[in-house]
């Protein structure tokens, strides 16, 4: 039984969870004329913002990683893990392994705007010594930049992770916290996600209609849109046996939690309902509790037209006639929609309602909309709540629903934890400049490298077009790997499942997990280029979506009809093996039974300038033809559970033997086994990006005198390469019968990864 | 400029604006419904379109086109496109000094 231990949260109503909950229980509303940057033109300028935020600090400073680092800071306090005249997690306290998931949308983007007007600016305005320094600034807010933040200030921790899927980051981080625990991976676990706001999400929100002018209002007849918040949520999650053996009360349960996917449109939810119905039920049935059993839902309720009434209908699907006795409220209407945030503040918010046995009220809601037939809550009431729902989903269409019950529910029944699940390779694809490689081909990918760095060959004629005409570049490669690592035929016509429960077994089931560094670089600058030249008014409505770190992997799913859980991970160089550790996690934790794990990197003429400037001898210099500094393409597996590829007779490239991920702290190295016939044995390395701690691992773990293979060189880096290395292994593992163990290593600053691929023989596990 | 001309921008326009990549910009019937599924003679556009195309009308004739229930029929095809486009010119024309 996992428990709530702690929470920190930081909204417009206030700088902490508990003085949040306050104001929300009295119905109060932060929504304020925007200040933080000036917003002419902006049709809707009312938003929820944090006032008397710090304004500077290290060099890696964002105003989200700020909101993430006071919110964090807030629940490690309250779960008794961080005293409070330290900064730093005391290592010496219980729990040993403390992990670290953050979710995120805009990361550092409004610093990141400020850059880019500095890079934007006319040739010849703008001196190219501040431009250098702007373009070595350019790269410090990746998504994973405020986890690298909170881990370097809060830690150690020794497990941690960067994810993105839109406004369910903060659900899903929770989720994977969970799979953390249920898998023995770590003893407690930080989960949370935090977003400011900014000019992209103002302008793009703006430019889809999607802002209330008068403030959000959830539920409304008269509701126009939403408005955005900015905040930041953080839980402590732990198994109650943990908590109990350092004698500290819970403050809830976590007891269930699901998330699936859409399939359906990259902004637009599907009307049905039916993805966000299938998590409800996929994380009661977690829960092992019936509609019966829940006394409140904390719904998504944005406040969009499409948004209430579709939830309304996947609530009465699933609640039937427990709706008419369950109350349903949001506060988006009090402190915004804070986008990737939203689902950890409001579990922050679903906690403290099971903890005071109050039912916090919809703010902003005063004529219920007769298309939403729910139990609304005008006013706090003070009621028993047993257990609670909280949803929520996200652009692209990745819905996420927790279930959250009362601390005693830890003492009545201790669930066991469920063992990890025997995971198998059932496809390799791979995308570089020298061609689209599927199957056993994908084994001879070393050898067929090339001089060239970015695709020549046209990419759009390996997709039904009609289809993949919102797909931006990265989306494409993603599309393209994923598709032919699923045996799919080139474009293949899709037929989404809708209505079968996770699990049915279907071809569209699996998940999609995206590893990518830097997100849309190139497609961001040029919506900023167009807001600042063009205004507000003009700004994209078609290109914002795209801006969105976890939209290629929504128009993955949306493309390949894949309905299981969908989200986008980031690390730096180790982004490939970061998205295949995740894949592998959900699969062996029983989130999904399949899922295709992907990573991409597109040709950048931004990055590849800030590559220049920050690694390169002498940019000036045109006449030397460097090598390139980076290359584009992807690299695609698709993992399942063995006793499921089994059942359905589905082609076994491999089976995944271990997944070791560590933060600074190497320890866990000890973990990873030696070359299973020695060296000399049928043992091969193969690695994504060359770098030199890899030779220390190599070292330590016996694997040095082991043959080794190198995707892509130090020349060439490529973020996505140890997806590339993953998809190389387990080709090489069936087309070679002389091999019986590879071993896939990646690290990048902080981080390191090893997957460890062996045989699969029928009836070996 | 003719109305013909101006329907023919349009269907520049949307080809190359919404990357409807591989249809020829003369193919798009002048009464073709835009919305809606592409199997029955649409474009199979769709709200996100739809916005999409209003910010272009704006950006490049400088006409802004209403939003909601009002903008439906403008946006039934390219003809209807057309002619909102051409009665808003004819009457900013109409209304200019000298005009």
């Amino acid at each position: 039984m996992i428990v709530v231990t702690g929470l920190g949260a930081v909204t417009a109503l206030g700088a902490t969870a508990s003085e949040t909950w306050d104001r929300v229980v009295r119905g109060d509303r932060a929504l304020t004329e925007l200040s933080l940057f000036p917003a002419d033109g902006y049709r809707v300028r009312i938003v929820g913002e944090v006032p008397g935020m710090k304004r500077e600090g290290p060099d890696d400073f964002s105003r989200t990683s700020e909101l993430a680092l006071q919110a964090a800071r807030e629940a490690l306090t309250s779960a008794g893990l961080l005293r409070s005249d330290a900064h730093a997690l005391d290592a010496r306290e219980r729990p040993k392994r403390v992990g670290l998931v953050v979710g995120g949308s805009t990361a550092g983007m409004l610093e990141t705007e400020s850059t880019l007007s500095v890079i934007l600016s006319p040739e010849g305005t703008v001196d190219p010594e501040v431009r250098d320094e702007a373009l070595r600034r350019m790269l410090s807010h990746p998504l994973s930049a405020p986890t690298d933040r909170l881990a370097r200030e809060l830690g150690p921790f020794t497990r941690v992770r960067s994810l993105s899927s839109a406004c369910s980051s903060g659900a899903n981080a929770m989720l994977v916290g969970a799979t953390w625990l249920e898998l023995g991976l770590v003893d407690a676990v930080l989960c949370g996600a935090a977003d400011a706001l900014c000019r992209v999400t103002l302008a793009g929100f703006n430019a889809l209609g999607a802002l209330d002018p008068e403030g959000a209002r959830p539920f409304d007849r008269r509701r126009r849109g939403l408005t955005l918040g900015e905040g930041a949520g953080f839980v402590v999650l732990e198994h109650a046996e943990g908590a109990a053996a350092r004698a500290k009360d819970a403050v809830c349960t976590l007891l269930g939690w699901a998330a699936q996917a859409e399939a359906h449109h990259i902004t637009n939810p599907e009307p049905t309902g039916d993805a966000p119905s299938r998590a409800m039920r996929a994380a009661l049935a977690r829960a092992g509790l019936t509609p019966a059993d829940i006394d409140y839902v904390n719904a998504h309720g944005t406040g969009t037209p499409l948004n209430d009434p579709m939830e309304s209908r996947a609530l009465a699907a699933v609640l039937g006639d427990a709706i008419s006795r369950v109350p349903v409220s949001s506060q988006k209407g009090q402190f915004g929609h804070t986008l990737a945030a939203a689902g950890a503040i409001e579990a922050t918010i679903t906690a403290l309602a099971i903890a005071n046995g109050i039912v916090p009220p919809t703010g902003g809601l005063e004529d219920p909309d007769p298309e939403c037939p729910l139990l609304h809550v005008r006013r706090a009431e003070s009621r028993p709540i047993r257990a609670a729902l909280s949803s929520s989903f996200g652009f692209g269409g990745m819905d996420t629903v927790l279930v959250l019950g009362r601390a005693d529910a830890a003492k009545s029944a201790s669930r066991a934890r469920r063992k990890a699940r025997s995971v198998v390779v059932t496809g390799a694809a791979v995308v570089t400049p020298s061609g689209v490689f599927s199957g056993l081909d994908v084994a001879d990918v070393p050898d067929r490298a090339t001089e060239s760095d970015a695709i020549a060959y046209d990419i759009a004629a390996e997709l039904d077009i009609d289809r993949a005409r919102r797909l931006d570049r990265a989306s494409r490669l993603a599309a393209i790997a994923c598709e032919r690592a699923l045996g799919r035929e080139r474009g293949a016509a899709v037929d989404v499942v809708r209505g079968a429960a996770p699990g049915a077994g279907h071809d569209g089931d699996a998940g999609v997990v995206l590893g990518n560094a830097f997100g849309a670089v190139d497609g961001t600058s040029a919506f900023m280029r167009r807001l600042r030249e063009k205004g507000a008014r003009l700004a994209s409505p078609a290109d914002f979506p795209s801006l969105v770190p976890s939209s290629p992997a929504g128009h993955v799913s949306i493309y390949l009809g894949l309905t299981g859980p969908t989200l986008a991970v980031a690390d730096l160089a180790t982004s490939g093996e970061c998205a295949v550790t995740q894949g592998y996690e959900l699969v062996a934790a029983g989130e999904t039974d399949r899922i295709a794990v992907v990573a991409v990197e597109e040709k950048s003429t931004i990055v590849d300038e800030v590559f220049r400037v920050v690694f390169g001898p002498d940019r000036r210099d045109t006449s030397a033809k460097s090598r390139p500094l980076r290359r584009e393409g992807a690299g695609a597996i698709v993992l399942a559970a063995e006793d499921v590829a089994v059942a359905r007779g589905l082609p076994i490239l491999a089976k995944v033997d271990h997944v070791l991920s560590w933060w600074h702290d190497d320890a866990a190295i000890a973990d990873l086994a030696p070359p299973p016939g020695g060296a000399s044995g049928g043992a091969v390395v193969v690695i994504g990006t060359a770098a030199g701690a890899i030779d220390a691992v190599l070292a330590r773990a016996g694997w040095s005198e082991c043959r080794r293979i190198t995707c892509a060189d130090r020349a060439g880096s490529h973020e996505a390469a140890g997806a590339i290395a993953v998809a190389v292994a387990s080709a090489t593992l069936a087309k070679d019968s002389s091999i019986d163990a590879v071993l896939c290593v990646g690290v990048a600053r902080g981080s390191g990864y090893a997957i460890t691929l062996g045989r699969w023989r029928a009836g070996s596990s | 400029m003719q109305r013909d001309d101006l329907k023919r921008e349009i269907k520049q326009l949307l080809v190359r604006e919404l990357n409807l990549t591989g249809r020829d910009p003369s193919s798009i019937e002048d009464d073709a419904p835009l919305f809606g599924e592409s199997r029955s003679g649409g474009l199979g556009l769709d709200s996100l379109d739809a916005l999409q195309i209003a910010m272009l009308v704006e950006e490049k004739f400088g006409i802004r086109v209403p939003e909601g229930d009002e903008a439906r029929p403008i946006f039934r095809s390219v003809s209807s496109l057309s002619e909102f486009i051409g009665k808003e010119r004819d009457a900013k024309a109409g209304t200019a000094p000298n005009g």
